[in-house]
């Protein structure tokens, strides 16, 4: 019963914050929602006997990932410039369609799914989140993946960099 | 490395529907912010939401089927975070630089 009342806590969070992130005009306050979303996130995570996911998900989402958006949101300043109407306001309303769409359609898979338990207390689980076991599931099976990771980090900050200096170069180098 | 169910002895917890039901909601509030907002940045935020969304669905069942499997998706899934985060902070950057406004709709042409 605790563990429910948890979850009941950390899912109104992330959803309330959820919501502050996609209404909130201010994008420095959409950041710092984001920020409660994802620590209600890591309880969840706690909750799934995932402590090392979540251990990461405090420190490299809510910290360093998040800083980063802070730190853009600071450079570019506090005003972004002024939007006119939106041309494309009356497409909303496909949006809205769309959402409420998948809506049912996600409803309707998890009320008639047929999976063993789904609806149920869950099994007890042997040791799987543990920093050890994951660090042994890096190195044995997954090891591949693992490589593959650091190759898409690499790509990702040659980008940055190419992207930063054709920046400078647009404006001669100031 | 088959995933079984090793253990039959249930404890009092959340079942996995709730995990995946909070996870849906998650990813369409989610969407709603990508489909609905302009300024990229937060576009970027809504987009994380989306991702986060998905790593509660990978660990739940994870804790399902009882293997590391879907921790182990849900760390990969961090990492393609970041980097995506990254890319996309220094094209709005850029683009901020060359004093363009920032609205994703005003940003439809692509020319090298």
């Amino acid at each position: 019963m605790g563990e429910r009342i948890f979850f009941a806590i950390a899912a109104f969070g992330a959803i309330a914050s959820a919501v502050t992130v996609i209404t909130v005009r201010n994008p420095f306050r959409a950041a710092v929602a984001l920020i409660v979303a994802l620590l209600s996130i890591a309880v969840v995570f706690l909750l799934q006997r995932a402590p090392f996911v979540a251990m990461i998900q405090v420190i490299v989402y809510a910290g360093a990932i998040v800083v980063l958006f802070l730190f853009v949101i600071a450079y570019l300043g506090d005003h972004p410039p002024t939007l006119g109407p939106d041309p494309l306001a009356r497409y909303q309303v496909l949006a809205w369609l769309a959402i409420i769409g998948l809506g049912i359609e996600g409803f309707l898979a998890l009320a008639n799914s047929h999976l063993p338990g789904i609806d149920a207390n869950p099994y007890e689980v042997s040791d799987i989140g543990s920093p050890t076991a994951i660090g042994n599931a890096f190195i044995s099976t997954f090891s591949v993946a693992f490589e593959a990771t650091s190759l898409v980090l690499l790509v990702a900050a040659i980008g940055a960099v190419l992207l930063a200096r054709r920046a400078v170069l647009g404006e001669r180098g100031r | 490395m088959t995933p079984t169910l090793i253990s039959h002895h249930t404890t009092t917890g959340v079942p996995l529907s709730w995990y995946l039901a909070l996870s849906g909601v998650l990813f369409l509030l989610g969407l709603l912010g990508v489909l609905t907002r302009r300024n990229p940045l937060l576009l970027l935020l809504a987009v994380e939401l989306m991702l986060n969304s998905a790593n509660i669905a990978l660990v739940g069942f994870s804790r399902y089927w009882n293997v590391s499997d879907g921790q182990i998706f849900a760390l990969v899934v961090m990492v393609v975070a970041a980097a995506e985060v990254v890319i996309g902070l220094g094209l709005i950057v850029a683009v901020y630089r060359q004093r363009l406004a920032l609205d994703v709709d005003a940003l439809s042409r692509l020319k090298g």
